[in-house]
Formats: C-alpha cells, sequence, structure tokens
C-alpha cells in the first residue's frame, strides 16, 4: 500500500480517536474508568507502524489532547512523544505480538505517560488536580483489557492494508 | 540499560525538561491565538457534530424501540399501539422540556445587558486530567471570542477558553483554575468562587462576614469577565480557612447535563486568566 495513502489513513483515524474519545467516551460524560483510546493508537504506532511519519501522528494525536481538553501545550504532545519513543525502542529487542507482553507494554505505558504529567503538575502547579496513582493504576488496567483485542483487530486489518 | 537506547532516554529527559517549561507558562500565554489550535478545533467540530447527532438519534431510538423488541405476538397490536403512545408522548415531553428550555434562554437574552449567542455542547474533553472543559458548536464566525463568559438560564456556566471558527471550548467554574469574583447575596460578603472539579468553593470571605448555608452566591462583576448579579450556586458548608472563611458552592447549573447554553459577547478587555 502506498506510504502516503497509509499515512493519510492514519490520520484520519488519529481524528476518528480524539472524536469517539471527546464525545462518547470523554470522562465528563462517562467517568474515569474509560480506555484512553488515544494513547493505546500512539503505542499501536510504536509498535507496528513502518510509516515514517507515525513519529509525527503520535506527536499530533497528543497536541489534539493538549487543545481538545484546554490543557497548556506540550502536556500531552511532549508525555505521549515520549511514550512512542520508548514502546519503539523496546519493540526492538521484545515480541511484541504476545497478548501479555502487548497488555503489559500499554499498561507500562499508561503508567509512564500519567506519571509523567502528574510529575510536570506536582512540580510545577498547584492548581488542584485531582488524580491519584492509584487512579493510574486503574487507568492502565483498563487500557490493557481494552487495547490487547483492538490491537489483534488493527493489527489484522493494517497488516491487509500493508500487503 | 541495554533495553532502551541511551539517545532515547537522553531525548526523553530532554523533553520532560521542556514539558515542564512549557507547562510554567502562564495561561494567559496559551495557545489562545495560535492558529494550529483553531485548526484543531475547527478539523474535530464535523465529526464531533456528526457523533453528537448519531449519539442522539441511537439514544431515541433505543428508547422508543429497543427496549420493546421483545414483545410477544399475542400482544403485538397493542403493544405497537402503546409503542406508537409512548414515542408520541416522549416526543411531546422532549419537545416541551426543550421549549421550556429555550423559552428560559430567549427570556435570559431579553433580561441580559450585553447581547448573546445560544450554543449546543457538541463535546468534552478527553482528558482526565482536565475534565471541566465543554465544547460548544459556535465559534468566532459567530462573533465568539476568549474570555467571554458562557451562562445557562439556572446561572454561570465558565468562560470561552479558545475559540475556533466554528466551534469553542469552555472552562466550566468548577474546573480548578477557574476563578469567579463572586458575593454573598443575603449580605454581599465578598470572595472568590474556585472550581475543585466535583463543585466550587468561595475562599477569601472575610471572618467578620455574615455567611450561612443555604446562602446564594453571585457573581460581583469585578472580575472582568462574568456581569455582575448572576447565580452561581448555594452556599452547602462553612468552614475556617485561617484569617478568612472559606465556603462550599453547589453551583445551580447542573453542569453534568449540560445541553444549551448562552455565550454573552461582553468584551473582555482584561483578559487575566487565574491559575
Amino acid at each position: 500500500m502506498n506510504k502516503t495513502v497509509t499515512f493519510i489513513s492514519l490520520l484520519l483515524v488519529s481524528v476518528l480517536i480524539i472524536t469517539v474519545q471527546s464525545t462518547l467516551l470523554s470522562p465528563r460524560n462517562a467517568g474515569y474508568l474509560l480506555p484512553d483510546l488515544n494513547l493505546i493508537f500512539i503505542v499501536f504506532l510504536a509498535v507496528y507502524s513502518e510509516t515514517k511519519g507515525s513519529f509525527l501522528l503520535a506527536a499530533g494525536n497528543g497536541y489534539m489532547m493538549d487543545v481538545l481538553s484546554g490543557n497548556l501545550p506540550g502536556t500531552f504532545t511532549i508525555s505521549r512523544l515520549s511514550a512512542y519513543m520508548l514502546v519503539r525502542t523496546s519493540s526492538n529487542h521484545v515480541y511484541l505480538r504476545k497478548a501479555l507482553v502487548l497488555g503489559l507494554v500499554i499498561f507500562l505505558s499508561t503508567i509512564f505517560t500519567w506519571t509523567f504529567i502528574l510529575t510536570i503538575i506536582r512540580i510545577k502547579s498547584d492548581a488542584g488536580f485531582q488524580f491519584s496513582f492509584g487512579d493510574i493504576i486503574l487507568q492502565g488496567l483498563v487500557n490493557s483489557v481494552v487495547g490487547v483485542p483492538l490491537f489483534w483487530a488493527a493489527g489484522r486489518i493494517h497488516a491487509r492494508f500493508q500487503k | 540499560m541495554g533495553f532502551f537506547k541511551r539517545r532515547t532516554i537522553l531525548i526523553v529527559l530532554v523533553l520532560f525538561f521542556i514539558a515542564i517549561q512549557l507547562f510554567s507558562l502562564d495561561l494567559r500565554e496559551r495557545n489562545s491565538q495560535n492558529p494550529l489550535s483553531k485548526f484543531v478545533l475547527d478539523i474535530t467540530y464535523y465529526p464531533q457534530m456528526a457523533v453528537s447527532a448519531v449519539t442522539d438519534g441511537v439514544i431515541g431510538t433505543w428508547r422508543d424501540y429497543i427496549h420493546l423488541v421483545n414483545v410477544n405476538e399475542e400482544n403485538k397490536r397493542l403493544r405497537e399501539e402503546l409503542n406508537a403512545l409512548r414515542k408520541e408522548k416522549f416526543e411531546s415531553a422532549e419537545i416541551k422540556a426543550q421549549n421550556a428550555r429555550l423559552k428560559k434562554l430567549l427570556d435570559f437574552k431579553d433580561v441580559s445587558l450585553y447581547p448573546v449567542v445560544s450554543a449546543n455542547v457538541i463535546g468534552a474533553s478527553p482528558s482526565i486530567i482536565r475534565s471541566q472543559v465543554v465544547i460548544v458548536d459556535k465559534g468566532s464566525a459567530d462573533g465568539v471570542t476568549e474570555g467571554m463568559p458562557v451562562a445557562s438560564y439556572d446561572g454561570i456556566v465558565g468562560r470561552i477558553l479558545l475559540a475556533g471558527d466554528k466551534s469553542s471550548e469552555v472552562l466550566l467554574i468548577t474546573d480548578p483554575v477557574s476563578a469567579v469574583d463572586a458575593y454573598i447575596h443575603r449580605t454581599r460578603a465578598r470572595g472568590i468562587v474556585k472550581g475543585v472539579g466535583s463543585g466550587c468553593v468561595m475562599e477569601y470571605i472575610e471572618n467578620k462576614s455574615d455567611v450561612s448555608v443555604g446562602d446564594k452566591v453571585i457573581s460581583s462583576g469585578k472580575d472582568g469577565f462574568f456581569p455582575k448579579g448572576v447565580i452561581i450556586g448555594t452556599v452547602i458548608d462553612i468552614s475556617p480557612d485561617g484569617s478568612f472563611i472559606s465556603a462550599g458552592v453547589s453551583p445551580h447549573v447542573d453542569l453534568n447535563s449540560l445541553e444549551e447554553v448562552v455565550i454573552i459577547q461582553k468584551s473582555v478587555n482584561n483578559v487575566v486568566l487565574n491559575e
């Protein structure tokens, strides 16, 4: 499949995911224990995508999170970009096709990004964001449970398109 | 440390320090004039509108039909009749409720000193750390600009954080960075209403002030954002806070089920977003 078409397809998926995350799966509408599709997508890009632009997509996805959640620019962009880079590097060393390993990678990516964000908030702000480490663990578990089957389905679709 | 490349670790560390610096920027320097941020709002406007319309349609269909699918044949005709009646009743109740809301909004328009724009909530924050942000379907094309106050017929909702061409972000009064200069309606005791996520708290009320549970809290108009005298909420508890009094405030508007709001087109000359 043409690399440009793959990139545009992933870009559209990215916009679709952020739309779902800001409407149907918004923490405002549906509570806290929801999958972070945006993060799962970034891990997917890091593990599967051979497209060079996937780095830009990961950054763009984080930026859209920044804008739509009214955050300062950079919080999500940088944390998600960092997660992308770490998963990308580790994917050279770990066999990421196994469900259990994938679940663990998604879980650890969640812990990493939220710890990254929480650390910045704690260092630089006393704005009273109510979010604990327990919430992060729960979010990580939810992401893993939802992410593994999503990866399986998305991996098959992606492989078909890559042919 | 062979698991991750040393270069990757280094880049992540550099990114971390860049993130800290970016987070230090005051909200005043936020991306309000950043065309890229407005572009993100614009490209997500149509998908959000579509999801919003589909969701409304699906919920309507679910309510009207799906729970009546498993009916037995014996009562089919009666159930169809009942279904039609329920649908009609539901629709009329919805229309009635919507009429009442819109009428109140129109009344609000009539009494407001400033021109207002009605808007529908089409989305909300995708993030857990700042969930007190909603997205409405009016933007700069409708005369909306950053800092404009947002209300409903029940009282203050928040203010415009970022205005795209067709949609805008509204920072709700329950957000931890929101602050409204306010009075206790009964005694005119002054304080600052801040968001705490699940509700609000009125801080910096002088110790000698007369404040009681049940008192109404209204905007003072002195913060340059909100018009004077709009209701914010009701005092639900009071506690001493050093040399001041702190009062828990339950917002008058049910912010969890916001559907329609009005954006008050009050020019904000002195935009100071509190952090």
